[in-house]
């Protein structure tokens, strides 16, 4: 397998679930060969994959202003940039990260890059995505591609 | 003996589920106050089901926890069948048995391999644990991925299913997708098995409490959805009579109600539901190999001590995966994913065993089957009250240690309960007033 694209987050909590719309996006285009699209609702589930060594691009929401950016990020930049988990128990991307590099012979796990996209904190419940977030799906789409192609993953 | 007078304060528990603090002020060796704050914003769940139809009641419900919504599913459709006069049974009964196997496979194990065990092995956390102890914290999450394996069949997905109804569920898997889960199950069991055998070997603080233990009862097995409130102290009733013997009150200094027995209209105090209630009141209706690997470890009932919870919970674990790997066995897919439920006005009442303790749930609608009011009784604030009763009882330990050792074993014996009070994170801070 060349690389995993794993969405995380949430359907039903709003833009929390922005991961999902992108992963779907991704369905619709031509990928390049054995890539694997998945979605994790629990990142705990994280700590397996990493042991593989298959490069693996994270696709999730942060809390960020302004809402409907999107970001990439390295696993080290996660801490600073995201303030609040969104997950709603078990372990975050962090964690997840950390304990797979604790686990390890060396500390060496599969690359990870996060391509994200800023949101506001959900209020409430309730499916569908807000317009920033819908805006930012297919250029979030668009870069998980191009890390693809260029196997930057 | 020291006249000194100290407060053990903790700001913000850690690895628990939830957001609360601890404080225990000492005089010399005595506690004069302890207090389990939790300061989690309330979310009046009870509040906003009404006017909601009672068919929504399940799926709102199970959104009130993350760690355990089956246990929430089943609490609100036994309470809801309850009043419509509906009994679930054969295969249907079969497979809410191991829906919630699966839920206490994983909760336990999360919370005994990445919770919990740090306490005892001397580490702050599962990662640095992870270091020395890499292959028990590897088995412990392909133990908790066996129980999501078994949810997400099941409930539709992992975290709040969505595939459980009154009556039943909208779809029951086949039976080749159930035996796809053997393999993981009969590993499962073997592994927890393993796992009972290194946490015995833990250093467990000696400590015991007399408390009364309050857990379901059913004749035939270890309890889930169904059966008797039983007590150690005699009492043994329907659970439609939970809100004769229990009583909701809140102290100033939490937000979450807690919970007394009463009797004859006088207070009968505190007591303890979840593992070790089941295990001393239940543990002849564990299968004969689970009770078997029990004995074999020194574990038989009865156990007064909190700290040797995280073993029963391991017992707990071998305990769901033989059931399971019974239930997957014999089962045969029933014609019908559901039973009819006709509506009626009605007022219905259930306990079931979430993996914390006593789930307690009343629904009360109209002949529309629109919710009039509705109450939920979750385990973790039935036991906030023992929780506090075991600190005091361990003031004289707190007060003879150094403030930082003295905090962690406070916090440890909270651990002892793995409490849910809604999403884990940070720990206590321990402020000390000396006078």
């Amino acid at each position: 397998m060349r690389a995993r694209v794993i969405a995380l987050g949430q359907p039903s909590a709003g833009d929390d679930g922005v991961g999902v719309a992108v992963l779907a996006a991704l369905r619709a285009r031509a990928l390049p060969p054995d890539v694997e699209l998945s979605h994790l609702s629990d990142a705990t589930a994280l700590v397996s994959l990493l042991d593989s060594q298959v490069p693996i691009i994270l696709v999730d929401a942060v809390l960020a202003c302004p809402a409907g950016q999107v970001v990439e990020l390295g696993p080290d930049e996660l801490a600073s940039s995201e303030p609040l988990r969104m997950s709603s128990h078990g372990l975050g991307i962090s964690e997840a990260i950390g304990l797979a590099r604790a686990l390890s012979d060396g500390g060496d796990v599969a690359p990870v890059r996060i391509v994200a996209i800023t949101i506001n904190r959900p209020e409430r419940y309730g499916h569908g995505l807000s317009d920033e977030a819908l805006a930012a799906v297919p250029v979030a789409a668009a870069r998980v591609l191009s890390l693809l192609e260029t196997d930057h993953a | 003996m020291s006249n000194t007078t100290r407060t053990i304060q903790v700001d913000y528990l850690a690895r628990v589920e939830g957001e609360g603090s601890l404080t225990i002020r000492l005089d010399g060796d005595k506690a004069t106050e302890v207090q389990l704050s939790i300061f989690e914003p309330p979310r009046f769940f009870e509040a906003f089901l009404r006017g909601r139809s009672f068919m929504e009641a399940p799926d709102i419900t199970s959104r009130i926890c993350g760690i355990c919504p089956v246990a929430y599913l089943m609490s609100s459709c036994h309470a809801l069948e309850d009043a419509l006069g509906v009994h679930v049974g054969g295969s249907l009964r079969a497979l809410r048995r191991l829906l919630y196997c699966g839920e206490w496979i994983e909760s336990h194990a999360l919370h005994v391999f990445l919770l919990h065990a740090p306490d005892f092995l001397g580490y702050p956390d599962a990662m640095s644990m992870a270091k020395q102890h890499g292959s028990w914290v590897k088995r412990g999450l392909r133990l908790k991925k066996a129980g999501n394996s078994l949810v997400a069949l099941l409930g539709g997905r992992e975290i709040h299913p969505v595939n459980v109804r009154v009556g039943g569920f909208y779809r029951a898997p086949t039976k080749s997708e159930l035996g796809a889960l053997l393999p993981e199950l009969r590993w499962g069991l073997g592994a927890a098995a393993e796992a009972l055998e290194w946490v015995a070997t833990f250093d467990f603080p000696t400590f015991e409490r007399d408390v009364e233990f309050v857990a379901l009862q059913h004749p035939d097995e270890y309890p889930f959805c169904e059966g008797r409130l039983v007590s150690s102290r005699g009492l043994d009733i329907d659970v439609r009579d939970y809100d004769a013997h229990f009583v909701e009150e809140q102290a100033p200094y939490s937000s979450a109600l807690r919970s007394r027995m009463v009797h004859a209209g006088g207070d009968r105090g505190t007591y303890l539901c979840g593992p070790l209630a089941r295990f001393n009141l239940d543990f002849d209706q564990l299968l004969p190999e689970v009770q078997e690997l029990a004995r074999r470890v020194g574990l038989t009932p009865p156990c007064r001590n909190p700290f040797r919870m995280i073993l029963v919970r391991l017992v707990e674990v071998a305990q769901a995966f033989a059931d399971a790997i019974r239930i997957v066995e014999s089962y045969v897919r029933p014609e019908a994913s559901f039973v009819a439920a006709p509506v009626r006005a009605g007022t219905g009442f259930s306990v079931t065993e979430a993996p914390r303790g006593l789930l307690y749930n009343r629904f009360a609608f109209d002949d529309s089957g629109t919710i009039l009011d509705a109450k939920i009784v979750p385990p973790t604030s039935q036991n906030q009250l023992s929780i506090e009763d075991d600190l005091l009882e361990l003031a004289p330990l707190l007060a003879s240690l150094p403030l930082a050792e003295a905090t962690h074993r406070a916090e440890q014996a909270v651990r002892n309960y793995d409490p849910c009070i809604s999403c884990a994170t940070h720990f206590l801070t321990l402020k000390v007033e000396r006078t």
